[in-house]
C-alpha cells in the first residue's frame, strides 16, 4: 500500500523526528536497565514513544499507532511503579522498539508493509494490567477492523493524552531531542533512502548549527570580494592602467585567495562532520544482547563520543567496530567464573574510545579480558596452514598478533555465532583499508588486548605527498605515509627476490612504483634513492620514487566506474596546471604485493 | 544492438537520425548525436598504468576526470601520431563520461531510419563486429554507425581491469 499523505514536508517531518527519537532510544533503554531508579530517564523514554504515538495517529499509520501504543502502556506502568524494571521487560521493549523502526523504515521507503504485530503486542501484553489484558485481547481478536477505536477507550489514562498530542507532537520533540537550536536544511525531495535492516540512520539530511552556515556564508562573502578584485586588476591590465605594481598586487591576491579558500574548505569540511556518537551509539545495546547471549558480564564504557568526523567515514566504520566489539565479548572478556578465579572483577570491561590526533581520528577498543596469546595464535595458523614453521621462527611479537588479520584465521576452539568463522578480522582489515587507515593491536596475556585503528578525518580532500616518478607525477595519502628517507642504494637487500630496506629493527619490503606502474624511462642507477615508507592497516612497506616534490593538499576525483579498479590507483587530483595527477592507494598495493602480483611485473 | 534497433522499428523508418560522423584510418563512422556531449582538441592525457593497451589515460574536462580511449587501438589499427585534426569525441556511455580519440571529426549528417542497414555478416578492417550497429550507404559514401555503449559492454568492463592483471 502506498503511502497518500498529501503533505510531503510533513511526513519527512515525521520521519526525521521519529528517526532521531528511535535511535536515541536504545541507549535509553540499556541505560535504564542499568539505572532503573532513574525516574527522569524513563519519563524521556515515554515522552519518546508517547511522542511517535501521538505523530503516527495523526498521520493515521495504524500499524505504528498499535505497537507504539501499548509499548507506551508497559512503560507507564514501569513509571507509575507498577512493575519493576527486569531484563526481560527490557527484552520485550527492546524487541517492540525494533518492530517500531522496521515499520518506520517501510514508510520512509514509501510503501506501507501488513506487517505482522500480534506476536510482539501478545509479548507486551503480559506486562500491561489484567484487566487491560482483556479488553487487549478481545482486540486483537478483533484486529482488522476498525483498530483505532477500539484502542482508544483501551486506556482511560492515555485517551487525554493521546488527543492532546497529535498536534503538539510536531513541536515537542524538538525540545526533547535537538539539543541545538538547528534548523533543518531542505531535503531532497525523495526520500526513499534504503536503510538497511533495523538501522535508521537517515543519511540523505543533515542538521547544521546555525553558526557554522553563517560562517560558511562569511567565507564565501570573502571570496566574492576577492573575484571582484581580481576581476579590477583583469580590467586594469587590459587598460594598461595601474601596471607598475601589478606583480606586486597579483601576489598579495594570490594569498589572499589561497587564505580564504583553505579557511572555506575548512568551513564546508566542518559542516559535513558528524560525532562518532552516532556510530556508537549502536553499542550498549550491541553488548548487552551478546553478553546476555554469552553469558558473560561486560560494562562498555564510551569515551571521546563527541569527536567529530566525516560522514563518510562514519558511514564506513560501523562494521569493522562491531566486529571488533563482538571479539572482544567473545574472544577477549572471559565468562565470570574464570574471571573470578584469576583474580579479576566478575564483570568484564570494555572501554571504546575516540580522540582526535592531528588529521586522523584514533578509536580504540579495550578489553581487560585475556588477550591473546602468540604462541598460541602461531600454533594455529601452523594447524591452518597458513604460514610456515620458517616464517613464524622469523617473526616478532607483532607480527604474530598480525596473523589474526589473515582471511581463514580464527583462533577459538569452537565458532559461536557470535564470532569464530574466521571472516570477521579480514573484514576489519579490508574495511580499515579501503578507508586508507591503520591498524594496531596491543595485547597482555592476561591483561587484556586493544586494537587502535587510525583513520583520517575525511575522505574527499586530503594531505598528500607528490611523488615524481620518471617524469610522471603521483600523489600518496599522507596518512599512509609514516616517513620518508633518502638511502644509500647500497642499503637495498634482496632476499628471496625481493628487494628489502633494513630499516632501524625491522625489515621493509621495497617495491619501485616505476616498475609497478610501468613507467617508460632509464632506471636510474644513482647511488641514493627516495623511500616513502607507507603503513596501512598492520602491513608497513617502503616504495622507491625517482624524486619527492612536496606536500600538497588534493581533491580527490573519481576514475569514473571504468577505471576504478585500477590497481594501485585510489584517484586522481587535478594539479594546479590542470593536469591529472594519478592518486597511488596504499592499501592496494600492499594487496598486490601480499599477492604476489608485483613480484610477475617486476620480474 | 539495443540502441540502433529502437530507432529502426516499423513506424519510424522515416524518421531523422542526427549522426555526428568521424574518420579512422581510411574509413568513416557515425555515432548517435545525443549521445555525444561534446567534441575537443586533443589535451594533456595523464597515463593511468596498469589498464588495458586501448586505454590512452584520463584528462581534466574542466574539473571532472574523464577517461579516455583510444578507437585506433581498440579496433587494432596502426597507431597514429596526434595532429592538429585529432579530436576527443566526448560521449556519455552508460550515464559516464568518456572520451575517444579519432583521426578527425567531419560533420553532423541526417539519415532516415531506414536508410540504416543491419551489418554485413563479415567485416574486413579489425572493427570487432560487436560494436557495429549497421552502416548507412550512399551513393558517395559508406558510414558505419558504431554503438560505443557496446565497445564498453558489462564483460569488457571488467575485462578492462582484469586484463591487465
Amino acid at each position: 500500500m502506498a503511502i497518500l499523505c498529501e503533505d510531503e514536508e510533513l511526513l519527512e517531518g515525521f520521519l526525521a523526528e521519529t528517526s532521531e527519537l528511535l535511535e536515541k532510544l536504545d541507549d535509553d533503554l540499556v541505560a535504564l536497565e542499568k539505572a532503573p531508579e532513574e525516574i527522569e530517564l524513563l519519563n524521556g523514554i515515554f515522552r519518546s514513544i508517547h511522542t511517535v504515538k501521538g505523530a503516527s495517529s495523526f498521520l493515521g499509520f495504524d500499524l505504528l499507532v498499535k505497537i507504539t501504543h501499548k509499548t507506551e502502556d508497559v512503560l507507564n506502568r514501569l513509571r507509575k511503579d507498577e512493575l519493576k524494571v527486569t531484563p526481560e521487560i527490557m527484552d520485550v521493549v527492546l524487541e517492540a522498539v525494533d518492530h517500531i523502526k522496521l515499520l518506520v523504515n517501510d514508510i520512509r521507503n514509501g510503501e506501507i508493509v501488513e506487517r505482522e504485530l500480534d506476536e510482539i503486542i501478545n509479548k507486551l501484553i503480559p506486562y500491561i494490567s489484567d484487566a487491560f489484558r482483556e479488553s487487549a485481547v478481545l482486540h486483537m481478536e478483533s484486529a482488522g477492523t476498525s483498530e483505532r477505536e477500539k484502542e482508544v477507550p483501551a486506556s482511560p489514562v492515555q485517551t487525554e493524552l493521546e488527543t492532546e498530542a497529535a498536534a503538539p507532537a510536531q513541536e515537542r520533540p524538538r525540545i526533547e531531542a535537538a539539543p541545538a537550536p538547528s534548523p533543518q536544511p531542505p531535503k531532497p525531495n525523495s526520500s526513499k533512502t534504503v536503510a538497511r535492516g533495523e538501522e535508521l540512520s537517515d543519511n540523505t539530511t543533515v542538521r547544521i548549527d546555525v553558526k557554522r552556515l553563517d560562517d560558511l556564508m562569511n567565507q564565501v562573502g570573502e571570496i566574492v570580494l576577492e573575484r571582484n578584485r581580481i576581476l579590477q586588476m583583469n580590467q586594469d591590465y587590459l587598460a594598461r592602467e595601474n601596471t607598475a605594481n601589478f606583480g606586486e598586487e597579483f601576489s598579495k591576491l594570490a594569498k589572499r585567495i589561497d587564505f580564504v579558500t583553505s579557511e572555506l574548505q575548512m568551513q564546508v569540511l566542518k559542516i559535513r562532520m558528524i560525532p562518532v556518537e552516532k556510530v556508537f551509539k549502536k553499542f550498549p545495546r550491541i553488548v548487552r544482547n551478546l553478553s546476555r547471549d554469552l553469558g558473560k558480564e561486560v560494562d562498555l564504557e564510551i569515551n571521546g563520543e563527541e569527536t567529530e568526523l566525516d560522514r563518510s567515514v562514519v558511514d564506513e566504520i560501523g562494521d569493522p567496530l562491531i566486529h571488533l566489539i563482538r571479539n572482544a565479548l567473545d574472544h577477549g572478556v572471559e565468562d565470570p567464573e574464570e574471571r573470578v578465579a584469576a583474580g579479576k572483577p566478575r564483570t568484564g570491561k570494555v572501554v571504546l574510545s575516540a580522540t582526535h590526533e592531528g588529521n586522523n581520528i584514533i578509536i580504540s577498543i579495550k578489553d581487560d579480558g585475556k588477550g591473546i596469546d602468540p604462541e598460541k595464535l602461531a600454533r594455529k595458523a601452523l594447524d591452518k596452514g597458513l604460514v610456515t614453521e620458517d616464517q613464524i621462527a622469523g617473526m616478532s611479537g607483532k607480527e604474530i598478533l598480525d596473523l589474526i588479520f589473515l582471511p581463514g584465521f580464527s583462533t577459538k576452539e569452537k565458532a559461536t555465532d557470535v564470532s569464530g568463522r574466521g571472516v570477521g578480522m579480514d573484514v576489519v582489515k579490508t574495511n580499515i583499508r579501503k578507508l586508507n587507515g591503520i591498524i594496531e593491536i596491543r595485547s597482555e596475556v592476561g591483561k587484556g588486548s586493544e586494537f587502535i585503528l587510525k583513520l583520517p578525518l575525511t575522505l574527499a580532500i586530503i594531505q598528500s605527498l607528490l611523488v615524481d616518478v620518471e617524469n610522471e607525477v603521483y600523489s600518496i595519502p599522507l596518512a599512509a605515509v609514516l616517513e620518508t628517507l633518502k638511502v644509500d642504494t647500497s642499503s637495498f637487500h634482496v632476499v628471496g627476490g625481493q628487494e628489502v630496506l633494513k630499516l632501524r629493527d625491522s625489515v621493509l619490503p621495497l617495491l619501485r612504483l616505476q616498475k609497478l606502474f610501468g613507467v617508460q624511462g632509464s632506471e636510474t642507477s644513482l647511488n641514493q634513492s627516495y623511500v616513502v615508507i607507507i603503513g596501512v592497516a598492520e602491513k608497513r612497506m617502503g616504495l622507491i620514487v625517482s624524486r619527492l616534490l612536496g606536500q600538497q593538499e588534493v581533491a580527490i576525483k573519481s576514475l569514473g566506474k571504468y577505471l576504478a579498479d585500477a590497481p594501485g590507483i585510489a584517484g586522481s587530483t587535478i594539479l594546479g596546471d590542470g593536469r591529472v595527477a594519478l592518486i597511488v592507494d596504499p592499501a592496494g598495493i600492499i594487496e598486490m604485493e601480499e599477492s604476489g602480483v608485483t613480484g610477475a611485473w617486476a620480474a | 544492438m539495443a540502441t540502433a534497433v529502437n530507432f529502426k522499428s516499423e513506424e519510424s523508418q522515416a524518421e531523422l537520425i542526427q549522426l555526428v560522423s568521424f574518420n579512422l584510418d581510411r574509413e568513416e563512422y557515425g555515432v548517435y548525436v545525443l549521445k555525444v556531449r561534446e567534441i575537443i582538441r586533443m589535451s594533456n592525457v595523464t597515463r593511468v598504468p596498469n589498464t588495458p593497451y586501448y586505454v590512452e589515460g584520463v584528462i581534466n574536462l574542466r574539473g571532472k576526470v574523464i577517461p579516455i580511449i583510444s578507437l585506433r587501438k581498440k579496433f587494432s589499427l596502426s597507431e597514429k601520431e596526434n595532429d592538429k585534426q585529432t579530436r576527443i569525441i566526448v560521449m556519455d556511455v552508460d550515464g559516464e563520461l568518456m572520451g575517444f580519440i579519432v583521426d578527425s571529426v567531419s560533420e553532423v549528417i541526417r539519415v532516415s531510419a531506414g536508410e540504416i542497414q543491419p551489418p554485413p555478416s563479415v567485416v574486413n578492417g579489425g572493427v570487432d563486429q560487436e560494436y557495429l550497429s549497421g552502416v548507412i550507404n550512399r551513393a558517395d559514401r559508406l558510414l558505419v554507425l558504431l554503438d560505443l555503449e557496446r565497445v564498453f559492454s558489462q564483460s569488457e568492463r571488467e575485462s578492462l581491469i582484469n586484463s591487465s592483471l
